[in-house]
């Protein structure tokens, strides 16, 4: 069994993702998952290695390895590395094909996608720049309210009067937030208040890569069912989540990297072929 | 004797003044208190404080300006001015020949074009991100846990000051932890940090025309690291009063001892704007 790794080092979570060689149905073998931390190059063997445990497989079966996220150029067994944009662009389009675009929102950046019919990038819109509409605004929030990361989303969903937080700044809108606790204000409205805020902040993004009717939400903070509603709600979209949402970025950079290696076996001599750092197309197909 | 008063209700700390004109204006007594939740009340215990500083009953302050952006929500004061105003007033007052003011307070920065005569002529403001205020310098000492005193004077004894690519205050804080893991010295991250600020607040500065002199005021004016490090990439010295934490205070006193002529005026001409003064 020949298969291809996605490897998505960000800045929280590195996760890996294990397709299937071979060309037609993609079949995922097998998911890895591990804090980034700040040794990127373990943190990628990890992920990988629970991967490969869940597929049953051997890091010989492994033919190609596709980088992505932040810490991409730091995974030194890599065949190819493709920016998280692309990689986004690509898994989203395949686990929602209808959907023109995405929306991810990780924990230090948050990314707005615009996908042609094939799945490739149109546009895209980033904040890189700050921790304003990320997931550490929220983790943030969470620390300071004194509740779970992983509680935010259902506690959000009970809001009555959601209170609006002004501030782009995580960090001004703590004032804001203690001054919402110290009013009274309850932690359910000021949760929602937040996922409104975060919302309208993607909307100017998505708005200027061609959003229509319909939108993918990737990244770990599209497990909060409370974003999803307030981004619903709010920007009147229909807004898709797939199940393994942070996961999506591992499986676009696996699904380009099998286009890839194909493309080199296909389109090479042998002898070229085997010239690459650890190239695995020089094999013979096991067909 | 006349007194006049300014207080002016920051984010963070809460500034009153007192001015007697006595022929020539001078600073009678200073009252600093923390903001805290409940902006009115922390705006008169400042005012109660001060008066107390300087032996006299409120009753004895004939006008009083509140600025800051609690100004409105001061109970007492007979009328509000912007921080703007007062900044650019209040460093002329201290120091005459100021063309600019770099204001550096605990949730914002600004840059003020200032006329000849203390008169604002254009200014530029940062009040959408922590970044260049007291509270992202507050920030970097809790994850370096300093205290926000020894940050300034930690960071100058920097010899290699640390790459920081980012001024968002959060993300600073995880490049400081990983700095931190990787062995760097405290003094390094710390001197980039000033630096990154620096170079952050001079480029919002540049869009008004940066004259000198140039007074920096605000409660980060205390903070010696930040204000070296805003000389290096100026290229030319700051000028720091004792009283920079005041400034905005001052300026609202001396507005008041201002308004307080003319409303002295108007009671002599037309006496019943007497009424109209609510006090």
């Amino acid at each position: 069994m020949r298969l291809i790794a996605g490897i998505d080092c960000g800045s929280g979570y590195t996760k890996a993702v294990l397709i299937e060689a071979a060309e037609g149905e993609v079949r995922v073998l097998g998911k890895g998952r591990v804090r980034t931390g700040v040794h990127l190059e373990e943190a990628a063997k990890t992920a990988l290695g629970q991967a490969l445990e869940q597929a049953g497989a051997a890091r010989e079966d492994v033919a190609y390895v596709a980088t992505t996220g932040f810490g991409r150029y730091s995974i030194p067994f890599r065949d190819i590395q493709v920016t998280e944009i692309t990689s986004a662009a690509r898994g989203a389009h395949y686990l929602f094909p209808e959907s023109e675009c995405v929306l991810d929102i990780g924990g230090q950046s948050t990314r707005a996608v615009g996908l042609r019919d094939s799945g490739k990038v149109k546009a895209f819109k980033t904040n890189d720049k700050c921790a304003a509409g990320s997931g550490m605004f929220l983790a943030r929030a969470a620390k300071y309210l004194g509740i779970e990361v992983e509680q935010i989303g259902e506690l959000s969903l009970g809001a009555q009067n959601p209170q609006p937080i002004s501030s782009i700044c995580a960090v001004l809108a703590e004032s804001e937030i203690i001054n919402h606790v110290s009013a009274g204000v309850s932690v359910e409205d000021i949760l929602r208040g937040i996922h409104d805020s975060l919302a309208e902040r993607a909307g100017a993004l998505l708005k200027r890569v061609g959003m229509q009717k319909e939108l993918t939400l990737i990244g770990g903070v599209a497990r909060q069912r409370g974003m999803v509603k307030a981004l619903e709600e709010r920007l009147q979209v229909e807004v898709h989540v797939p199940e393994d949402c942070d996961s999506v970025c591992a499986l676009g950079a696996a699904l380009l990297g099998r286009v890839r290696l194909a493309a080199v076996s296909r389109d090479l001599a042998p002898e070229f072929a085997g010239a690459g750092e650890s190239s695995p197309a020089a094999m013979p197909h096991p067909s | 004797m006349r007194i006049a008063a300014g207080v002016d209700v920051g984010s963070t700390q809460t500034k009153a003044v007192l001015l007697s004109d006595n022929g020539g204006v001078s600073i009678t007594a200073r009252a600093l208190v923390d903001t805290g939740a409940n902006v009115r009340k922390a705006a008169e215990h400042a005012f109660h404080e001060v008066c107390k500083a300087a032996g006299i009953h409120a009753s004895d302050v004939g006008f009083v300006v509140g600025t800051g952006y609690g100004r409105y929500n001061i109970s007492f004061g007979h009328t509000q001015m912007t921080e703007i105003s007062c900044h650019a007033r209040g460093a002329h007052f201290v120091f005459p020949g100021t063309r600019t003011v770099i204001d550096m307070g605990g949730q914002d920065s600004k840059a003020i074009a200032v006329g000849a005569d203390g008169e604002v002529l254009d200014f530029v403001m940062n009040d959408k991100c922590a970044a260049g205020t007291g509270r992202f310098l507050a920030n970097a000492a809790d994850v370096m846990a300093i205290s926000l005193d020894e940050v300034g004077p930690l960071s100058l004894r920097g010899t290699k000051p640390v790459k920081i690519t980012t001024v968002c205050t959060v993300f600073v804080e995880s490049d400081i932890l990983s700095y931190l893991a990787q062995g760097k010295k405290g003094e390094d991250i710390l001197a980039g940090v000033h630096l990154a600020i620096a170079r952050r607040t001079m480029s919002l500065a540049r869009r008004v025309p940066l004259e000198p002199e140039i007074t920096m005021t605000g409660g980060v004016a205390r903070n010696i690291g930040m204000v070296k490090a805003l000389e290096e990439v100026l290229g030319q010295p700051l000028k720091i009063s004792p009283d920079a934490h005041f400034m905005g205070a001052i300026g609202a006193a001396l507005f008041a001892l201002e308004k307080m002529d003319q409303s002295f005026e108007s009671t002599i001409w037309r006496p019943e704007h007497a009424a109209d003064r609510g006090d």
